[in-house]
Formats: C-alpha cells, structure tokens, sequence
C-alpha cells in the first residue's frame, strides 16, 4: 500500500515537472473556453428569439427546447466536447506511465526493490488518474462562472446534480483512457507508439456505435452496448445510471489485469 | 553465513544459453569481484540474484530466502546497482532518494536522516536539490550508489559501479566500497582488473555463462604483480 502510493505520488510530481501536463491542461481549456463561448452566444440568441416571436418557447422547433435553461443549453454541450478533448489528451498522459521507465531502465529499480507487481500497476493507476482528474477539473471554472454570473426564473442558474453526474461520465471515460494506455505503455519502449494505439483503441470503441446500425442482430446490440457513447448517454444527460459505472469499472479492472501480466510477463523474456 | 548461495543457475534467451549452471556460494561481509569478458552473462547473473528476471533452471538464495519463492524478504537485503543508474531525470536527487527509500520500505520517520547518511557516505550532499537529469556521469553514478545503500542492506550488487567515471572518482568509489567491507556484502562486476585487485578478496571469473575460476586473490595472482592479468586471458581463451 505504501510503495502504491509513493509511485503514484512520483507519478504526479513527475507529470508536473514535465511539461506534458501543462500542455495539456493549457490545451483542454484553450478549446473548451473556445466551445463555451460560442455555446453561450447560441444560448443568447436563441433566449432572444423566444422572447421576440409570439408564443414564446411553444413556438419554437424541438432542437431548441434545451436552450430553456444554462444546464442543457450550455454546460451539457460543453460535455460533448471535453469527452472529445479527453480522448485526445488522455494517450499523451498515459503513453510515458511505462514504456519511458523502460526506456530509463529505472523499471529494474522498481522491480528489484521490495515492491510487487500489483504496487506497481496500482500505483501507477492512481497516478494517472490523478493527472485526468486534474485535466477534467480545469474545466469546472465553466459551471462556476454560470453559477456566480448566471440568473434563472426559477432557482439556481445551474442543476448542480446534472453537472456533477456529467462530471461523473467524464471521469468515467478518462480512467477507462487511462487505463487502457496504461496496458499499451506496457508492451512497448516507444512513447510515440504508445500514444499512437492508445488513440486509436480508445478512438474505434467510443465511435464503434457508428457501424452497429448496419450490423444485423444480434451483432448491433453487442456493438452498441459496448460503445463507450451509449455507454455514457444516460450520465452526460444528467440521468443516474449504475450500469456504465459498473461497465467502465470492469474495462479499467480488465485493462489492470492485463497490465499485472504483461509486467510479469515480460520479466521471463 | 553464507549471504548467496546459487545453485545450478541457468538462464537461456530462447536458444542462447547466457549462463549455464552456476554453483557458488559468496560468505557474508566479503567484497567478491564478479569478472568476465563482456558477455560472459555477469550481468545476467546479477538480475537474477536481485529478483529482476527469474532464472530458467537453478535456484538462488540470498540471506537465506529463496529469491524466486520469497522475493519480497530477499529483496529487502538487497541494494542494487544495476548497469545505467536508475534515475528520473524529472526528480531531484532528494525526492529520488525519498521514493526510493518508500519503496525500500525505509520508516517514515528516518527517511530524512537516512537520506543525508547516504549522501554524505557517496558525497552527493551539495547536489540533493539538483534534478537527476542535469547531474554529471559521475554524479549519476554516484546517486545510483547512494540508492543502493539506502536502508542499510546487508547485500550490495554493484553493475560496473565505476563505469564511465574519471580516475579521481573512480578512486573514491573504490575507496567507498573497500570501506564497507565488514560491514556488507559486496558483489560488484568490472572488467578492469586493477580495481578487483585493489578492493576484492575473492574473485569469481566467468566465461561463456560458466564458472572458471572462484578463488581467493592470493590464489589467482599467485604473488605475482601480473598474476590475476595471466590468469583471466589464460581462463578466458577461447
């Protein structure tokens, strides 16, 4: 337990003297502030434009309905794009967590010093979840400054409830990232590669919803129940949902499986 | 006591034998030097002895514990410096010397004193607030010595602890380790010969994955300035 955490905490300390983390923080809030903006000026008009015409909100299509309110309007548009953006962030986090200390040689040190396989996994698990937490958590200003700034007719500007459960979702998906990096770094000394697969793995199974339509049953539940999109669709709405959790925690504890071996296993080679 | 006892210990890389049933046995507080033309399977030897890599046939004890069956108390007695330092150049020396020291399972509480021991044994103290990363080859060398030594192992195992280092460093580490005789047992590879002479009262040659010679220094110099020269080109021929 203690050599788990002293690999996380060196895990930390090391993404934030590299500097990885910050390019990556800088660029998750160059491009969410960037979405937010422009969702807030379409939330604007469209406030506008009810108040104009007459009939108000009943008159207007369906597809504006959610500019009702900041929380569907905005915040929930700006999920859609953080998840992107975590896809794309999370291979630069994950791809140095083994294939550098490989490189280093310094995984002699870890392994020749009282400490486990399963410390190392763990460990290092906990750090990197720690470096997407902290990603994610930039954008947290967004809700804040609606909330501070923000007005509603009926309440608080914000369902904090809906933002956290989203929040949920988001975290959901970067551990699974994570996790998934983790067991690529594993195989290879190249962090180039490492970020490369785990970009396309993590790519191919949150768009894999794309080609269920076409499949036949019962090969288009299966595909659509394992996409991470429809995975998510109930949290990033705001509805509480047990099963993607229990989903998402099954592919990160398969992922650290697969990882505890491939470290074992490269001991015999 | 004996600190290693290594029986039949083979390691094959698919069709390459590296070493090929080793037996020997290195006594408590002695400073052995492990010697052997370049791939001769020392440093294969060394990762099996301190739980890197398991063997393919053979067994290994240290202090008594089986390094395959109990990995975890064998490894605890041991302080290893493998072949390139193991350092994060993203770390500064003390925070490399405290995760270490974690890891080493090293008390909470004497982590800070045990880290200025290390440091002041292997001469790094002005440098503990430096990054690893811009640290000189011997200064590396150096931090790779300290970690080892943390938590007071009984057993050293030294990868070419000299390597890359200039004469005046290179005669201090010696010093270093020459002084610890007694008090660990040290088990380093070079291949510079007038080191083990200096420092080593046994030697342990190997060639071609196998033992040829495992004897005091007295035996193999014969008395002779030259002896252990002779004796390791006459051992290691093809």
């Amino acid at each position: 337990m203690r050599n788990t955490l002293a690999i996380a905490k060196k895990e930390l300390a090391v993404y934030l003297t590299t500097p990885w983390a910050w390019v990556v923080f800088t660029g998750m809030a160059f491009i969410s502030s960037f979405f937010f903006i422009a969702s807030l000026l379409s939330f604007k008009q469209v406030q506008d434009t009810a108040r104009q015409i007459p009939g108000g909100w009943a008159q207007l299509p369906p597809d504006y309905q959610a500019f009702r309110n900041l929380t569907d309007g905005v915040v929930l548009n700006l999920f859609g794009v953080i998840l992107v953006v975590t896809l794309f962030a999370a291979p630069f986090l994950s791809m140095r967590l083994l294939a550098e200390e490989r490189r280093q040689k310094t995984f002699e040190l870890l392994m020749t010093t009282p400490t486990r396989a399963i410390d190392i996994v763990l460990g290092k698990y906990l750090g990197a979840v720690g470096i997407v937490v902290a990603t994610l958590s930039v954008t947290l200003v967004f809700p804040l400054i609606l909330t501070v700034l923000g007005s509603s007719e009926s309440g608080t500007a914000l369902e904090w409830t809906t933002v956290w459960l989203g929040y949920l979702a988001l975290v959901l998906w970067g551990a699974t990232c994570m996790a998934i990096g983790l067991f690529i770094s594993s195989l290879t000394e190249s962090q180039m590669v490492a970020a490369v697969i785990t970009f396309a793995v993590s790519m191919v199974w949150m768009l894999i919803r794309a080609i269920a339509p076409n499949a036949e049953e019962p090969t288009r539940s299966i595909l659509s129940y394992l996409s991470f999109d429809w995975q998510l669709q109930n949290l990033l709405k705001g509805v509480m949902d047990l099963k993607p959790i229990v989903f998402f925690s099954s592919v990160i504890a398969f992922f650290l499986l697969l990882t505890h071996r491939s470290i074992e296993a490269r001991r015999w080679t | 006591m004996a600190m290693i006892e290594v029986e039949q210990l083979t390691k094959k890389y698919r069709d390459r034998v590296a070493i090929d049933a080793l037996s020997f046995t290195i006594d408590e507080g002695s400073i052995v030097g492990f010697l052997g033309p370049n791939g001769a399977g020392k440093s294969t030897t060394m990762k099996i002895l301190t739980g890197f890599m398991p063997a393919t046939r053979g067994k290994a004890r240290v202090a008594g514990f089986d390094i395959f069956e109990q990995p975890l108390e064998a490894k605890r007695k041991i302080g290893y410096l493998p072949e390139t330092p193991p350092l994060y150049p993203e770390l500064t020396v003390r925070g490399y010397l405290k995760f270490v020291a974690e890891l080493k399972g090293v008390p909470r509480k004497s982590i800070a004193s045990e880290i200025d021991r290390v440091a002041s044994v292997t001469g790094v103290t002005s440098e503990l607030d430096r990054l690893t990363g811009t640290l000189s080859k011997g200064y590396r060398q150096r931090v790779g010595i300290a970690q080892a030594l943390l938590g007071d192992p009984a057993l050293l195992i030294l990868d070419e602890p000299t390597e890359g280092l200039d004469p005046r460093q290179r005669k201090e580490v010696l010093e270093l380790i020459k002084s610890f005789a007694g008090k660990h047992t040290v088990v380093l590879s070079t291949h510079i010969l007038a080191e083990v002479k200096a420092i080593c009262q046994k030697v342990l040659i190997i060639h071609r994955g196998k033992i040829v010679a495992n004897d005091s220094m007295e035996a193999l110099t014969k008395g002779k300035e030259t002896g252990l020269e002779d004796t390791f080109i006459q051992l290691t021929a093809e």
